[in-house]
């Protein structure tokens, strides 16, 4: 999970000068418990297990680069689907706990191990065939690594080499969810008989990663922005983008809510996952955004919104997120626009 | 538009001669403005029964007898007409549903528009208001002084003064709640650095004392950020929160006029309710920078003037006070004492309890019982690990019996009786006395395999009796108390839903306690802190796990276990010595011969 990646990093950081007790404590079991939910997150490890290891002929002979290893079990994977071989880059503690692994299963001489930044570190080879990275974040930005694949693939991918995955989509769909809300933004208004509302403020800007059923949805989902792995830059992701959601049936939308799926499209058989309310469960959940009023939409009608993204100038791992929407109805009494802000950090 | 309408019929809106009027009255009172004029309204005080000839005479007796300022209260709010009927109609729904009234009225308690509706038939008062005399400002003092009314000058005068100081007052809580609100801005979205170093501020366990004091501005940032989290969480547990509550409203009289030390204040919910039960003076202390949300929500409720923030660690704030009569505290933390405030509370009470007072809550006990889920323990122990995708990760397991985890643990795979093993009674209990070891006795309920690991929970108990005299901490004074055993006494193996029952079984209202435990029915987000036994202690030698004869290898059929076997043991409780904050537990079982240690950090 991303946030962990953060964690870890920061834990590294501190490493260096960290009195031996401290390390301990960051080698604790707890410590990278993160990572037995992202293993266990059988959707994430099974479409990257999937896309690797049934696809031999294009990772035969090839020199593949992991960025943000983790555990190395893509690594793992990879020299499983036959790569020459394997350069796992993390700056976290977890390293540590790779080295281990990969030599527990005998694949030492197969994948090298490397602790640091991407930015910092030399790699063993000038050029690698293929980047494999698992780097979404929730949102799929929020504190995500693909700035950092995206420098890799600058530096040292080979020309026509490739990366897995190699597309990310961005989708929104509108939901009913007003007891969720009540409970979520509601609460602060009443708390055990207090207005707690300074609280309420800070709940309506912070996005709730959490998971949506699919029947909430009353909109079409649209999908918002795609990247492209092989062409996109850091530039990109800072983004304004227009889009539509068609409204599916009679209903009050509440909030939007956002989810990302993933292709890699360079297997012999396309392999997709998603990580949307329609699907099977994944530890980046979805992401709801409440809007400050409540719409009230009818069938076939369309709410027109703007989705605005970007690092925040201060902390550029924060994210700053707008949505603007705008309901056009033949009834003015339901006619509604409006801007809302929100801050992942 | 519909409200606008609304009260411009109440201000036409003149009482009917006959106060015995049917539900027509307000048509008819249309037309009765000529004809009522010359008759004495009865003005009905605002907060007794008494009644007066004119409202000004009735507002000068609310001021006497109850210390209610009505003018004062209208002019800190600045209230036009339609402010003060809603503030008269706000006061006798307080009166006629028993609520007290005291003269902090905000603004927000009177902004419902359903405070234009009387609440009283034909309210003099809401006519008399038309007798008032106009919001004073100070030109209109001066003018005053001209008239010919000295009486009326001399008082406005007076009130003047007062409302001054009110006035003051009332600049100085909206300095504290501009300043606090300005650096909250500031900090949120001005200060924050990119300092990732700032995400080392943690908020493992409660995020209430023990947060690493560094200088650093971002730490605000995330900590505050962290810090409304928590809070949903804790206030979230209606366990938790509903227990604080239903004490200390169903016992409002041990709160009526007493000052109340709130230790670890949060977001200051229970010193809202202290101040709501009456409490004259709540201190509410956290060395948090959640406290300046606390004092955001304090002034909204109207409770500036009752509770007093402190931002600082307990031990460093300077009370204003030299004693409080009531201790709150919420500050217990996974298996009771990890992270704990405990030791802040008890160098509070010693400082400041007056003897006789009160701590909220009184008492906590603590359980432990074995547990067996050989499921679980294949999908979360080491053999998880043994096989990630075909790949051996046994690496990641390394230290997996070496942490308490902190879950969620169904009752239905405890597999024996709990026991309990530590009862602090907050009166006398000492910080030496948080790291014990103490026995434990459980038999088992079912057949198992093996004792997969030990559970640990804790019951928090709300006696509304203090001990009779000065609390004697020595074990002399255990006989003092037992001496005088009342009815709310809590016994060392007093089990919170059982204690909570009078002896005819039914709920006595005068007591609270929860548990924590799996058996309790709702889940509190304390959870259960799970000791996983080592299946390899007896094969390691020279190792800190290892049997106590040191060289017998415990096979598994030694493990299995039949229901009504017991299983027997200490618990020790001790301080990690690399880390002041963790906590480390021990267990021995089989009768002493093997023993592990576990650590919370």
């Amino acid at each position: 999970m991303a946030s962990d990646k953060m964690d870890v990093e920061v834990a590294e950081k501190k490493l260096t000068d960290m009195a031996h007790s401290e390390q301990h404590y960051f080698n604790s079991y707890n410590h990278h418990g993160i990572h037995e939910e992202m293993l266990k997150d059988e959707v994430r490890t099974r479409s990257y297990m999937n896309a690797i290891v049934q696809n031999k002929h294009l990772f035969k002979d090839k020199v593949v680069l992991d960025v943000g290893c983790g555990t190395a079990i893509l690594s793992m994977f990879a020299v499983k689907a036959g790569a020459k071989h394997v350069i796992g880059v993390d700056m976290s503690t977890i390293i540590f706990k790779a080295k281990e692994i990969v030599k527990v299963n005998g694949m030492e001489d197969k994948i090298t191990l490397i602790q640091g930044k991407m930015e910092e570190i030399e790699l063993p080879f000038p050029k690698v065939d293929i980047i494999i990275s698992e780097w979404m974040g929730y949102f799929l930005l929020y504190e995500s690594m693909l700035d950092t694949v995206l420098y890799a693939r600058d530096k040292y991918l080979a020309k026509d080499g490739l990366i897995f995955p190699d597309k990310a989509t961005i989708f929104l769909c509108g939901i009913e969810d007003g007891d969720y809300k009540d409970e979520k933004i509601g609460f602060w208004d009443n708390v055990y008989g207090f207005d707690y509302s300074p609280l309420k403020a800070t709940a309506l800007s912070e996005p709730l990663v959490d998971t949506v059923e699919v029947k909430a949805a009353v909109t079409d989902p649209s999908s918002v922005i795609t990247l492209d792995l092989y062409t996109c830059t850091t530039a990109d992701l800072a983004f304004s983008i227009p889009f539509s959601l068609k409204c599916r049936r009679d209903d009050f939308v509440h909030a939007l809510v956002a989810w990302f799926d993933i292709d890699f499209t360079a297997c012999h058989k396309p392999i997709r996952f998603s990580t949307g309310p329609h699907t099977k469960y994944t530890h980046w959940k979805q992401t709801v955004f409440y809007l400050q009023e409540v719409l009230t939409v009818q069938q076939e009608e369309e709410i027109t919104c703007t989705l605005v993204v970007k690092p925040n100038d201060k902390n550029r791992r924060d994210l700053d997120i707008q949505i603007d929407y705008k309901l056009e109805t033949q009834d003015p009494t339901r006619q509604a626009q409006g801007s809302c802000t929100y801050k992942m950090c | 538009m519909a409200t606008s309408s609304k009260s411009d019929k109440l201000v036409n809106d003149n009482p009917p001669s006959d106060s015995e009027s049917d539900d027509s009255r307000d048509e008819e009172g249309w037309n009765d403005v000529e004809e009522d004029e010359e008759e004495t309204p009865e003005v009905i005080s605002l907060l007794d029964d008494r009644v007066f000839p004119d409202v000004i005479s009735m507002l000068a007796h609310c001021k006497e007898k109850h210390r209610f300022d009505f003018l004062g209260v209208r002019q800190r709010l600045q209230l036009d007409f339609h402010g003060c009927v809603k503030l008269v109609n706000f006061i006798r729904q307080r009166v006629h549903e028993g609520l007290p009234v005291s003269e902090d009225i905000s603004l927000a308690d009177i902004r419902d528009d359903a405070y234009l509706k009387p609440v009283l038939d034909d309210d003099a008062v809401i006519i008399g208001l038309y007798d008032l005399p106009e919001l004073p400002p100070p030109e209109a003092i001066l003018a005053a002084q001209s008239s010919d009314n000295a009486a009326l000058v001399s008082d406005l005068l007076k009130r003047n003064t007062e409302l001054q100081e009110q006035l003051a007052s009332v600049m100085l809580q909206h300095e504290n709640y501009r300043a606090a609100v300005s650096k909250t801005l500031d900090e949120r979205w001005g200060e924050a650095g990119a300092d990732d170093n700032a995400k080392q501020v943690t908020n493992k366990g409660k995020g209430k004392d023990g947060v690493e004091e560094k200088e650093d501005e971002s730490k605000y940032y995330w900590e505050s950020y962290a810090g409304v989290d928590i809070h949903e969480t804790m206030l979230k547990d209606t366990v938790r929160t509903d227990a604080y509550r239903d004490f200390i409203y169903n016992n409002k009289h041990l709160f009526t006029g007493k000052t109340v030390l709130d230790i670890g204040c949060g977001t200051g919910i229970l010193s809202m309710f202290c101040a709501r039960a009456g409490a004259s003076r709540v201190l509410a202390v956290d060395a948090s920078d959640i406290i300046f949300k606390a004092r955001e929500n304090i002034y909204r409720a109207g409770l500036s003037d009752t509770i007093t923030t402190l931002h600082g660690k307990m031990e460093e704030v300077t009370l204003p006070v030299d004693q409080v009569d009531i201790i709150v505290s919420e500050w217990m933390g996974y298996c009771l004492l990890f992270e704990a405030m405990l030791p802040s509370v008890l160098y509070a009470r010693d400082k400041y309890l007056a003897p006789g007072g009160l701590m909220v809550p009184s008492h906590t006990n603590m359980w432990v019982a074995p547990v067996s889920d050989p499921v679980w323990v294949s999908e979360n122990g080491e053999t998880f690990w043994a096989d990630v995708y075909g790949f051996d990760m046994g690496a990641m397991a390394k230290g997996i019996y070496d942490e308490v985890r902190v879950l969620h643990w169904p009752g239905d795979k405890v597999c024996g009786t709990p026991s309990a093993f530590k009862m602090l009674d907050l009166y006398t209990t000492t910080v030496a006395d948080l790291s014990f070891t103490a026995p434990y006795a459980s038999r088992l309920t079912q057949d198992v395999d093996a004792v997969d690991g030990f559970l640990i929970w804790f019951d928090t108990f709300f006696s509304p009796t203090a001990p009779s005299s000065t609390p004697q901490r020595t074990s002399e004074g255990q006989e003092v108390d037992a001496a005088s055993v009342d009815k709310h006494s809590v016994p060392d193996d007093a089990v919170a839903t059982e204690w909570i029952l009078d002896n005819k079984g039914k709920r006595d209202q005068d007591r609270v306690a929860f548990t924590t435990g799996p058996f309790g029915g709702a889940e509190t987000h304390w959870k259960q802190g799970l000791l996983l036994c080592d299946p390899h202690l007896g094969e390691k030698k020279g190792g800190q796990n290892v049997a106590a004869d040191g060289n017998s290898s415990i096979d598994t059929k030694q493990q299995q276990k039949k229901k009504d076997d017991d299983v027997r043991g200490e618990i020790t409780f001790s301080v990690a010595e690399d880390n002041a904050r963790a906590l480390v537990i021990k267990a021995t079982w089989d009768s002493g011969r093997t023993q592990q240690k576990w650590a919370l950090r």
